[in-house]
C-alpha cells in the first residue's frame, strides 16, 4: 500500500487557518497590544510640532513592534509548548517549517495591523499625514523591523522553560526597552546612554521607521540603522532557533 | 482481553531494530528491539524512568536515537519521517490542543493535517458514534478527562493508521470510562491496528495486551503474552516472594524482575 502525505502548502494552509482563528478569538489581548501605543500616540499630540509626526510615529510603531514580538509572540509560544501542542503538531506529517512560519504569519498580520492602526490614529487625532510613499515604506519597514523583536521574543522562549517566567521576562525586557529607549533617545538620561540606545534594537528600528515614513529623510545613517537591524535579527534568529526546544519536559 | 486469536505474523506495522538512546552518558534505551503486528495490542510495561519514553518518543520521531532502526509501515523514522508519521496515529500522554479552537475545529485542523478533509456534518457524526455530539463547540479545555481521552483517540486514528500509539491512555479515568476506552483500543485492533500501548497499569496490560515487553534500565527484560510471562515466571522465588494473594499475578511477575525498588 502505498502512503501519500498532504503537501506542505496545504498543511501550511490549515495551520494558519487555526493560527487566524486563535488570534481572532484573543482579539482582546490583541487589541491590548495595539492600545499602547494608540494611547502613547494621543497623548504624544504636543510633542509633533516641536520633534514632527515621523519622530512621534516612529516611537509608538516601534513600541507596537516591541509588544507585539516580546509579549504576543512569546507568551503565546511559551504556553502552546507547555500545553504540549506543538510536541502533537510535530508527531503529526506537518513539516516543523509549515508551524513556526504559520505563527509567524499570524504575527506579521498583527505587525500590519498595528502599524495601520498607527497611520489612521496619528492622521485623526495628530494631524500627522504621509506621502503615500511614506506609507508604503512605512508598513514595509514595520515588517522588517518587527521581525527583530519576534527573533527576540524567541530568544527569550529559547533560554527561559517555564511560562509564568517567560511572562515576567518578556515584560520586563519590554519596560525596560520603552523606559530607556524614549527617555534615552531624547537625552534624558545622558549623552552616552544616548548614543547606546540609538544604536539598540529599540534606536535602530526607531530610527528607521522613522526615515522610512518620511522618505526624504532617508540617509547613510538610516541604512546603517537597516544593516545594524538586520544584523540583531539574524544574531537574534540564529541563537532563538539554537536554544529553542519543542517541549518542557 | 487477551486474544491470541488476534495475533498474526503479517508484516509488522512497527519494527524496532537495536535502538539506543543516550542523554549526554546516560545511556537510556539499551539495544530495545521489538516489533507490533496488524492487528496486535502491543504493551510496553517498564517502572518509571525504565526508558519506555525515551522509546516511544524516539518512534514517533520526537528524539534522534544514537543508533538503531525504527521503521513505520516499512518508512523508515529517519529517512522519511513524514511517510512514516503519516502512517502513525499517536496519543501523547501530555498534551492538549489549541485551547481557543472549539472540537470541530480541532478535529479538522488535525484531519487536514493528516490529508483528511472533513465538513462539519461528517465531524458531527465521527462525535456521535463517541457520544459527544453534544461537545461540537466546546473547547478541548471544557471536557472532563475521559471525554478528552476519547477526542485524543479519535485524533489519533482520524486517517486510519496502520500503527497507534497510546502513551498511559488511561491514566486518570475512572474504571468507567477506563473499560470504554478498553473496548475502543479493541475495536481499533480488530480494524487491523497495529497498536503500541504504554501504561502502569498490570490490569490494562493483562486485559487488553496481546504481547507485553517488560522494559527496565533501558533494556527490554522478556517479551511475550502476558499469560505466557505469568506461566515462564511463576516458579521463580522473587516472583513468588512478590506475589500477596497466593495466585501469581502479571503485577507479581513485573515486580519480581524489575525489583520492588521505588523508582523516582
Amino acid at each position: 500500500m502505498t502512503t501519500t502525505i498532504p503537501s506542505a502548502a496545504s498543511v501550511f494552509a490549515k495551520l494558519l487557518r487555526a493560527d487566524l482563528t486563535t488570534l481572532w478569538r484573543n482579539r482582546r489581548a490583541s487589541l491590548l497590544v495595539v492600545l499602547v501605543p494608540t494611547v502613547i500616540l494621543i497623548s504624544w499630540k504636543g510633542l509633533v510640532p516641536r520633534f514632527g509626526g515621523p519622530f512621534v510615529l516612529s516611537n509608538c510603531v516601534t513600541v507596537g513592534l516591541t509588544a507585539i514580538g516580546l509579549m504576543g509572540y512569546s507568551n503565546t509560544l511559551a504556553r502552546d509548548r507547555d500545553k504540549g501542542i506543538f510536541q502533537r503538531l510535530r508527531v503529526a506529517p506537518a513539516p516543523k517549517w509549515t508551524i513556526m512560519t504559520s505563527r509567524l504569519t499570524v504575527q506579521l498580520l498583527m505587525i500590519l495591523i498595528t502599524t495601520a492602526v498607527l497611520f489612521i490614529v496619528g492622521y485623526k487625532f495628530d494631524g500627522i499625514t504621509l506621502t503615500p510613499m511614506g506609507y508604503i515604506g512605512g508598513l514595509l519597514i514595520s515588517i522588517v523591523c518587527g521581525a527583530v523583536y519576534l527573533s527576540l521574543g524567541q530568544v527569550i522562549v529559547g533560554l527561559v522553560k517555564n511560562v509564568e517566567t517567560v511572562n515576567v521576562v518578556t515584560r520586563l525586557v519590554y519596560f525596560i526597552f520603552i523606559m530607556v529607549g524614549m527617555f534615552g533617545e531624547l537625552g534624558m538620561l545622558g549623552d552616552q546612554m544616548k548614543s547606546a540606545v540609538h544604536w539598540s534594537p529599540y534606536g535602530t528600528v526607531k530610527h528607521i521607521v522613522s526615515a522610512a515614513v518620511d522618505p526624504a529623510t532617508w540617509n547613510k545613517d538610516s541604512t546603517m540603522a537597516l544593516l545594524v537591524t538586520l544584523g540583531y535579527t539574524l544574531v537574534f534568529t540564529t541563537l532563538g532557533v539554537k536554544w529553542f526546544r519543542w517541549n518542557t519536559r | 482481553m487477551n486474544n491470541d486469536n488476534h495475533t498474526n505474523h503479517a508484516t509488522p506495522v512497527l519494527q524496532v531494530d537495536s535502538l539506543n538512546v543516550y542523554y549526554g552518558s546516560f545511556r537510556a534505551v539499551n539495544n530495545v528491539s521489538f516489533e507490533v503486528r496488524p492487528g496486535e495490542i502491543f504493551g510496553l510495561l517498564g517502572p518509571n524512568g525504565a526508558g519506555k519514553t525515551s522509546t516511544l518518543s524516539a518512534v514517533e520521531g520526537l528524539l534522534k536515537p544514537q543508533s538503531g532502526n525504527i521503521h513505520v509501515a516499512g518508512y523508515s523514522i529517519r529517512e522519511q519521517p513524514l511517510y512514516a508519521r503519516a502512517n502513525m496515529g499517536v496519543q501523547l500522554q501530555a498534551t492538549s490542543f489549541q485551547p481557543e479552537l472549539t472540537i470541530t475545529e480541532i478535529i479538522q485542523l488535525y484531519a487536514g493535517i493528516y490529508g483528511v478533509d472533513l465538513s462539519k456534518e461528517q465531524v458531527a457524526s465521527i462525535l456521535a458514534n463517541i457520544k459527544l455530539q453534544d461537545a461540537a463547540n466546546k473547547k478541548y479545555g471544557q471536557l472532563s478527562g475521559g471525554q478528552q481521552q476519547r477526542i485524543s483517540l479519535v485524533i489519533a486514528t482520524i486517517h486510519d493508521p496502520q500503527l497507534v500509539l497510546l502513551d498511559e491512555p488511561t491514566t486518570g479515568l475512572d474504571p468507567q470510562s477506563r473499560r470504554q476506552l478498553w473496548v475502543r483500543i479493541e475495536a481499533m485492533r480488530d480494524k487491523g491496528h497495529g497498536i503500541l500501548l504504554t501504561t502502569h497499569s498490570m490490569e490494562e496490560a493483562e486485559a487488553v495486551c496481546d504481547r507485553i515487553a517488560i522494559i527496565d534500565h533501558g533494556r527490554i527484560i522478556a517479551t511475550d503474552t502476558p499469560q505466557s510471562l505469568i506461566d515462564s515466571n511463576r516458579e521463580r522465588p522473587e516472583v513468588i516472594q512478590a506475589s500477596r494473594k497466593g495466585k501469581i499475578t502479571l503485577e507479581d511477575v513485573f515486580i519480581g524482575l524489575t525489583g520492588t525498588e521505588v523508582r523516582s
